[in-house]
């Protein structure tokens, strides 16, 4: 039976692997995919069509829906509704396994390689049989050839650039001889010269082997250079594709960015285009009648600073920039250019290798614990969960966590002083929980936020960094969190909103600055916001 | 520094400290597997003295040292798969477990021996010729009851495994960077537990060994903290298997004072000095490497799927 089965299969797979592929037949199909984390839709009815011989873009901001989509694809992420139809059948993909099997493979952004292996033992592992390391050395020679992926087999991972462990991951996937592969922003951590090598590679498969390749990226140029068709997607839904050869930067540019409205600007200002919305300072001004700046000198100034990560990678790339006291300054930026380093390096985790940050003109010590919080600058960490506040602790402890001597005496603390100092703060800020003593765990998210954000302003700070602020958060929250930043800017404190989310900066900000790859590569009034050239500069085509 | 010649130069250094060494050697060489797979298996302590004991019941019921070896290695065996399951599978903490099994075990066994009371002999000596007529160290390596001599192609076997198989691979790669691993096809929960037996049956030969090659008799006192000191040449050794040899064979000797500097006629050094000697090597060994050496990445961090 097993004997009779495995032949009459075997006539079939040969069939299938000797015959011709057929210039632009779909190679995987996707029909009205949908996806969503409660409220929010990730991807929302999404077709997309991959065709063999062919190198697709799927251009997006960040949460625009993309990965989403390709978690989809490789069996990561179960999707609502819809359908993937791998070579004409319906398909359901369990997992990345599974999706190996039937001919889709991924090159992550975030390196799944083990560090501590070799090339070779990475590559071989997750093979079914035994292990030959001499086998799987030559494989990755001839591989390294064909695609020009040149590679050291006996190197260890955790020893080679970023480029290299990318090119680690992309000749694993290639070796299992996908027909589809996903690359999730291959070139965010390449050099050009390797981005280029790269594209000259993926080319050579698409033309010779008729693969069919998903190139999900926010780089316009690669977009332009690399792929024949390109699909841009904004906030989970597909708004354009085309020929990459009918577009242009400045197209893909409008269409990824989109015009900028949101919930709660659209509330407070109907529907009136860019130009003429009041800025930030008009707002502020209009309001309190005070007038705009408050001070022009810098509160916070960081000074072309550099700093590189325990392996090596540069984090931060000679980064320069200017906070005022009353001011809000928006850094936008697409996520991974240096917005986390930059909140380590405020938060004193960070050491620089060169340059320094001053508080109103004092330089402070960069990566010893506490300088900053002692120079007054507060922030609001990227992932309140990580490093924003302990979970299994009560309110009144998380809100004293930073700094217990508020509410001490001589190392002890003072419960009733902690309880009732706590209740002020949960009524100031409006936390909605059962009390001082009730568990981290048990509020909202929104809520959890309002606890870091009450114990980061009970210091008075002159400086507020709100790194993605918002994130996870529902639109009330939201309002909340945007209302708090303007009070905190119209009380003379210097607020720097890391975000990325174009809008959330576009509503708050008075000025904008562009991150990208660890510097500053551009900035903007907020009344002369030229979105076009926004996006160009977060895509790194605009410098 | 005469004196010191003089133990250096006498063959009864090196077979007491041989003694003592291989005893950790196989507890060690198991518990390296487990902790390259990213189990801190502080049971081995626990797999050890029911090693000890099985061998000794084995040996009470079939009169013979050959089936005690066995039985023994079986018992640590069993005593690995309530870790290896408990840990990897449920998922409960590691050391919760590693500790509750220590305590259960040494209860167990306490009153196992007092209801069986199982008689043990030695193991024959085994010698083999030429190799032990070897100056100093001969007669340490090479004249010694033969369960010892399990212990020379143990050790490169485990080498074998960790570096020369998909197998040992895969326990790396579990070790190192289990969410990887996972994405690369790999039962991560799955090649843990395999580790964890591995240790319980070296464990098991180790505690074999202690009743049926050095001691001879059983005790419920017998294993006395050294699978715990196994554990600490591994980290010694820096996750190496070289390195955990190497630790091994440095506390082994160093243990081995307590009992050969007296032996020997150099009673004058203080005796609750050398007892306290193998663990003062060990925190000044640990505090010398520790910056130096790298940990497996997931040492001791349950690995759950979809967790990230």
């Amino acid at each position: 039976m097993a004997i009779s089965e495995s032949a009459s299969r075997e006539p079939q797979t040969s069939q299938q692997t000797s015959q011709q592929w057929l210039e632009n037949e779909p190679a995987v199909e996707v029909v009205g995919i949908t996806k969503r984390y409660g409220q929010v839709a990730a991807c929302d009815s999404v077709d997309l069509v991959l065709r063999r011989g062919q190198i697709h873009g799927v251009l997006g901001e960040n949460g625009a829906g993309k990965s989403t989509l390709m978690k989809v694809l490789i069996g990561l992420v179960v999707p609502d509704a819809g359908q993937v139809i791998i070579d004409g059948r319906p398909s359901v993909i369990t997992d990345p396994i599974d999706a190996a099997a039937k001919g889709i493979g991924m090159v992550h952004q975030h390196f799944s390689v083990v560090n501590a292996l070799t090339v070779w033992e990475n590559v071989a592992l997750g093979d079914q049989d035994r292990l030959n390391p001499q086998a799987v050395r030559n494989e990755i020679g001839d591989l390294s050839r064909h695609y020009g992926l040149d590679i050291e087999p006996n190197a260890i991972v955790g020893t080679l650039t970023a480029g290299l462990r990318q090119r680690v991951e992309i000749i694993k996937c290639l070796r299992r001889s996908p027909r589809t592969v996903i690359l999730d922003e291959p070139t965010s951590v390449l050099t050009p010269g390797e981005s280029e090598a790269l594209f000259e590679g993926l080319r050579r498969a698409v033309e010779d082997e008729g693969m069919a390749i998903a190139l999900v990226s926010h780089k316009l140029d690669e977009i332009l250079g690399a792929t024949d068709l390109v699909t841009i997607m904004r906030r989970g839904q597909v708004v354009a594709n085309l020929p990459t050869s009918q577009s242009d930067a400045p197209g893909l540019a409008r269409a990824m960015v989109g015009r900028p409205v949101s919930l709660r600007s659209e509330r407070m200002l109907a529907d009136r285009p860019l130009a003429d919305r009041p800025t930030q300072a008009e707002r502020a001004g209009s309001k309190s009648g005070l007038p705009k700046p408050v001070q022009k000198t810098a509160s916070l100034e960081i000074r072309s600073v550099y700093a590189q990560g325990d392996d090596g990678r540069s984090l931060l790339n000679g980064l320069s920039l200017a906070v005022n006291r009353g001011e809000i300054v928006g850094l936008a930026g697409v996520e991974g250019n240096g917005q986390r380093p930059l909140g380590d390096l405020l938060s004193s985790l960070l050491p620089v290798s060169q340059g320094e940050v001053r508080v109103d003109g004092h330089p402070i010590v960069c990566g010893k614990a506490g300088a900053m919080a002692r120079a007054r600058i507060s922030v609001i960490p990227e992932d309140r969960h990580d490093s924003g506040c302990v979970l299994e602790m009560s309110v009144a402890e998380n809100l004293f966590l930073a700094d217990p001597t508020l509410v001490s005496r001589r190392g002890v603390v003072d419960r009733r002083k902690m309880m009732d100092r706590a209740q002020g703060l949960i009524d100031r800020f409006a936390i909605s929980c059962e009390g001082p003593t009730a568990p981290m765990w048990s509020l909202s998210g929104g809520n959890q936020q309002r606890v870091i954000l009450a114990r980061e302003m009970a210091h008075a700070p002159r400086v507020l960094v709100a790194a993605q602020p918002t994130r996870g958060l529902d639109v009330g929250a939201i309002e909340y969190m945007s209302s708090q930043l303007r009070q905190a800017a119209e009380e003379g404190v210097a607020v720097l909103l890391i975000s990325t989310e174009l809008e959330e900066i576009l509503d708050l900000a008075s000025r904008l600055i562009v991150l990208s790859e660890g510097r500053i590569v551009g900035g903007m009034d907020r009344d002369q916001v030229d979105i076009e050239q926004l996006g160009l500069m977060m895509g790194g085509a605009g410098t | 520094m005469g004196a010191l010649l003089d133990i250096i130069g006498n063959e009864v250094t090196y077979s007491s400290a041989m003694r003592f060494a291989v005893l950790l050697l196989f507890a060690a060489s198991g518990e390296w597997v487990a902790e390259r797979a990213g189990t801190l298996n502080i049971s081995v302590e626990g797999m050890v003295l029911a090693g000890a004991f099985g061998s000794a019941v084995g040996y009470d019921l079939t009169g013979s040292t050959v089936a005690a070896v066995f039985v023994g290695s079986v018992a640590g065996f069993l005593v690995s798969t309530i870790q290896a399951n408990l840990s990897h599978r449920l998922p409960a903490d590691q050391f919760v477990v590693g500790l509750t099994i220590n305590i259960l075990v040494l209860g167990l066994v306490g009153f196992l021996d007092n209801v069986l009371e199982p008689t043990v002999v030695r193991a024959s000596q085994l010698t083999i010729p030429v190799l032990a007529s070897f100056p100093v160290i001969g007669p340490a390596l090479f004249d010694q009851p033969w369960p010892l001599f399990l212990v020379y192609p143990l050790v490169p076997a485990m080498w074998w495994l960790v570096y020369r198989t998909r197998w040992g691979l895969e326990v790396r790669a579990s070790g190192e960077d289990p969410n990887s691993a996972d994405v690369s096809g790999i039962h991560v929960n799955k090649r843990r537990r395999q580790t964890i037996y591995v240790a319980g049956i070296t464990s098991g030969l180790g505690g074999a060994y202690l009743v049926l090659g050095a001691v001879g008799s059983f005790a419920d006192s017998i294993v006395g903290g050294r699978g715990f000191i196994a554990i600490a040449a591994v980290i010694f050794g820096g996750w190496t298997l070289r390195g955990s040899v190497a630790g091994c064979l440095l506390f082994g000797a160093v243990v081995s004072f307590r009992l050969s500097l007296p032996d020997q006629g150099y009673d004058g050094i203080n005796t609750e000095f050398l007892s306290a000697l193998p663990y003062i090597v060990t925190i000044v060994g640990m505090a010398l490497f520790a910056h130096r050496i790298r940990p497996p990445a997931a040492l001791a961090k349950p690995f759950l799927r979809g967790l990230n």
